[in-house]
């Protein structure tokens, strides 16, 4: 059976269990590489220049500890999902990157996703992948259609529900991801509501971020993040405050934090890593209509290779107490 | 209505030319500065990039003198440039300044709408037609004082002329005055004393943009190298959308881009496929290649995680700017690296004899 490796780095999080299931559905065995470790990080970080943003480096390293593991490893070029919306050139270069600075790496099975060419580009895009399985296009477009409604599950567990991606990931597959739980235990005595913006590879990959989530949530704080709400919603919080997206993946930054800045949270973190391009920008955007709201208190994090925890876990310990005297307050004064 | 550009190494002045016959009053802010650099520092995101920063600058300058209407390109694209306005509007906004900010996003007929403030359709065309004229010339004027600065005599002289030459551009008020500026500081150019040997190196001057192009964002760089320098990014390519300019300025970018398709096959925004292109494409004709960048430019460091990888070898010099002012720490890397090549160079001819 041919085994296709996935990365569990970047667009894992958005897309795996659609993945999973087109490779499946065309008889092929997926690999996925374990979670980042500090040595993934490293021999990421040896491969590529220095300027390189954290996300890349620890997908390097993530595909380097698959090398051995898979006889291909599927990296797509998502160019755009969207009309007119193109995405970081980081993602568009992906393939071409790591074949370049990993030249050991297995036969990369990459395919460019851009809505903009038409449907017809798009659907031979599909097939281009599935024809390393089968020379039968039916059977591919079975597997694109079983692997889209396995997508819009996974979208659908994570809106409705409020789960995490890797709880939704857990439920939908049978790998044991990080901690089984229901969110409903850790959230049974919570008081303060705490949104996460920021892209999906920063938030729930625990090596980068420092287990953020799971301190947040021994804080006793309700966690949102920006895939409980809805694409719509999204859409118009976006509208809202920039127009029309530019970045394929502005609605994680600029429309969660938009929404969240208005309604349902009490206090917003955005998290982004040291030279991210689009992020420099949208948080940007985001942290001066805080300012310009005044009523929900935000705080930018910015992450990068260091490994000083206490630095992050100060900053949000002080962010924290910030929201709770905040909030005594109002009660006071309502009294 | 008192519109006013951000600054990009010379384009102010096809710019000029262009608006000079219009009713439309353009407040052009003071050349990029140190005092310009300061202010877009002071008021940007940290971590944009440095031409977010100068240009934000200038706006701030060409509010300051009274300008109501700024004009800001944009659009989509994989690179930031196509974000800039929507923050650059923002910080604007908080600063108090009243403004309308023009750009592509709103639609090109918009803007043109907007700039061409009613005058006729055929004035339109004539006025554009002035203005490419200048960026022809202006391009065509560095193109050759890029070769005539390795081998003069008296190191400055063709960079005066050079300099001279702009501003006869700039004042011509005709086709007439820009052909008459060509014939006399050509001829000037031209009799420049000149040394013949040793031939200068040929140095490929590559990479983002705005950086190649504005000769404060790179701290002179071309003046400084004093070799001949071959680059093929010039600011005609900005103006390739239109049909006049496309037949020149895309044909050296597509040989480039197919030269990297080996090595890059897709388009990543900016201009990080052609810097692939350019030592792929140039490892034979050229002794270096020098790949200029401002600071956590996306498509660039893309390009930087590749070209190492290439088959074709040239030797190849990154730089990478922000907005630190530390000349000097670029011409004693611009010396080693020019040591380099040429102890290379004549190890080679030593081999050869």
């Amino acid at each position: 059976m041919i085994k296709i490796g996935i990365p569990r780095a970047l667009l894992y999080f958005q897309y795996y269990p659609m993945w999973k299931t087109f490779f499946e559905e065309l008889g092929a065995e997926v690999v996925v590489s374990s979670p980042t470790t500090q040595t993934m990080l490293a021999q990421g970080s040896s491969r590529v220049v220095t300027d390189t943003c954290l996300p890349v480096k620890i997908f390097c390293g993530h595909v380097l500890s698959l090398v051995n593991e898979c006889d291909y490893i599927f990296i797509p070029a998502i160019r755009s999902v969207q009309k007119r919306v193109y995405n970081c050139s980081k993602f568009l270069g992906l393939p071409d990157m790591t074949r370049a600075v990993i030249p050991e790496s297995p036969p990369i099975l990459d395919t460019d996703i851009d809505v903009n060419k038409g449907r017809h580009r798009l659907y031979y895009a599909i097939y281009q992948v599935g024809r390393h399985f089968t020379r039968n296009p039916f059977k591919v477009k079975r597997a694109g259609q079983a692997a889209w409604q396995a997508h819009l599950n996974y979208r659908q567990l994570m809106s409705h529900q409020g789960l995490t991606p890797p709880q939704a990931i857990g439920e939908v597959s049978a790998i044991p991801e990080a901690e089984p739980k229901t969110p409903s235990d850790s959230q049974a005595s919570a008081q303060t509501t705490i949104a996460l913006i920021g892209h999906p590879y920063l938030l729930y990959d625990e090596h980068i971020n420092h287990r953020f989530i799971h301190r947040l949530e021994q804080a006793h704080c309700k966690v949102l993040t920006p895939e409980m709400v809805t694409t719509e919603e999204l859409e118009l919080a976006i509208a809202r405050l920039v127009g029309r997206a530019s970045w394929t993946y502005e609605d994680e930054v600029v429309g969660a934090g938009e929404h969240y800045l208005q309604s349902g949270a009490d206090g917003v973190i955005g998290i982004m890593t040291f030279g991210c391009g689009p992020d420099s920008l949208m948080m940007d955007m985001v942290r001066r209509q805080a300012t310009r709201l005044g009523t929900t208190p935000f705080m930018s994090l910015t992450l990068e290779e260091h490994t000083a925890e206490a630095g992050v876990i100060t900053r949000l310990e002080a962010f924290l107490d910030m929201i709770q005297r905040k909030k005594r307050r109002q009660v006071a004064v309502c009294v | 209505m008192r519109l006013a550009f951000p600054h990009m190494g010379n384009i102010y002045i096809p710019i000029k030319a262009i608006f000079n016959g219009s009713s439309i009053d353009v407040v052009f802010p003071p050349l990029t500065s140190q005092h310009t650099l300061s202010l877009g520092v002071k008021y940007s995101p940290e971590m944009a990039c440095l031409p977010f920063k100068l240009t934000l600058g200038n706006l701030i300058e060409a509010l300051e003198l009274g300008a109501d209407t700024v004009v800001m390109p944009g659009g989509a694209a994989p690179c930031r440039f196509g974000y800039y306005h929507k923050v650059q509007e923002a910080i604007l906004r908080k600063l108090g300044y009243n403004f309308y900010m023009i750009t592509q996003d709103r639609g090109i007929m918009n803007m043109v709408k907007h700039l061409s403030n009613g005058a006729s359709l055929w004035k339109v065309i004539t006025a554009l037609r002035f203005g490419l004229a200048k960026l022809k010339a202006l391009d065509e004027l560095e193109q050759l004082v890029h070769k005539i600065r390795a081998i003069e005599r008296d190191k400055g002289e063709a960079s005066r002329i050079y300099r001279e030459w702009t501003r006869a551009i700039d004042n011509a008020a005709d086709y007439q005055a820009l052909n008459q500026a060509k014939r006399e500081h050509l001829q000037k150019l031209m009799n420049l004393p000149t040394v013949s040997s040793p031939a200068p190196l040929k140095i490929g001057v590559t990479g983002e943009f705005f950086v190649v192009l504005d000769p404060f964002a790179n701290m002179d760089l071309e003046i400084k190298l004093g070799v001949e320098v071959r680059r093929s990014i010039f600011a005609r390519d900005l103006v390739s959308f239109n049909p006049f300019i496309y037949a020149f300025g895309l044909r050296e970018k597509d040989r480039s881009h197919k030269a990297a398709t080996p090595y890059l096959s897709r388009h990543v925004g900016g201009d990080g496929r052609q810097s692939v292109g350019e030592k792929v494409l140039h490892a034979r004709d050229w002794d270096g290649l020098i790949h200029l960048e401002p600071f956590g430019c996306l498509p660039e460091i893309t390009a930087r995680n590749i070209m190492p990888s290439t088959k074709e070898w040239l030797p190849v010099l990154n730089l990478i700017y922000d907005e630190h002012t530390g000349k000097v720490g670029i011409i004693n890397r611009l010396e080693a690296f020019l040591d380099m090549i040429q102890r290379k160079k004549r190890g080679r001819v030593a081999v050869c004899a």
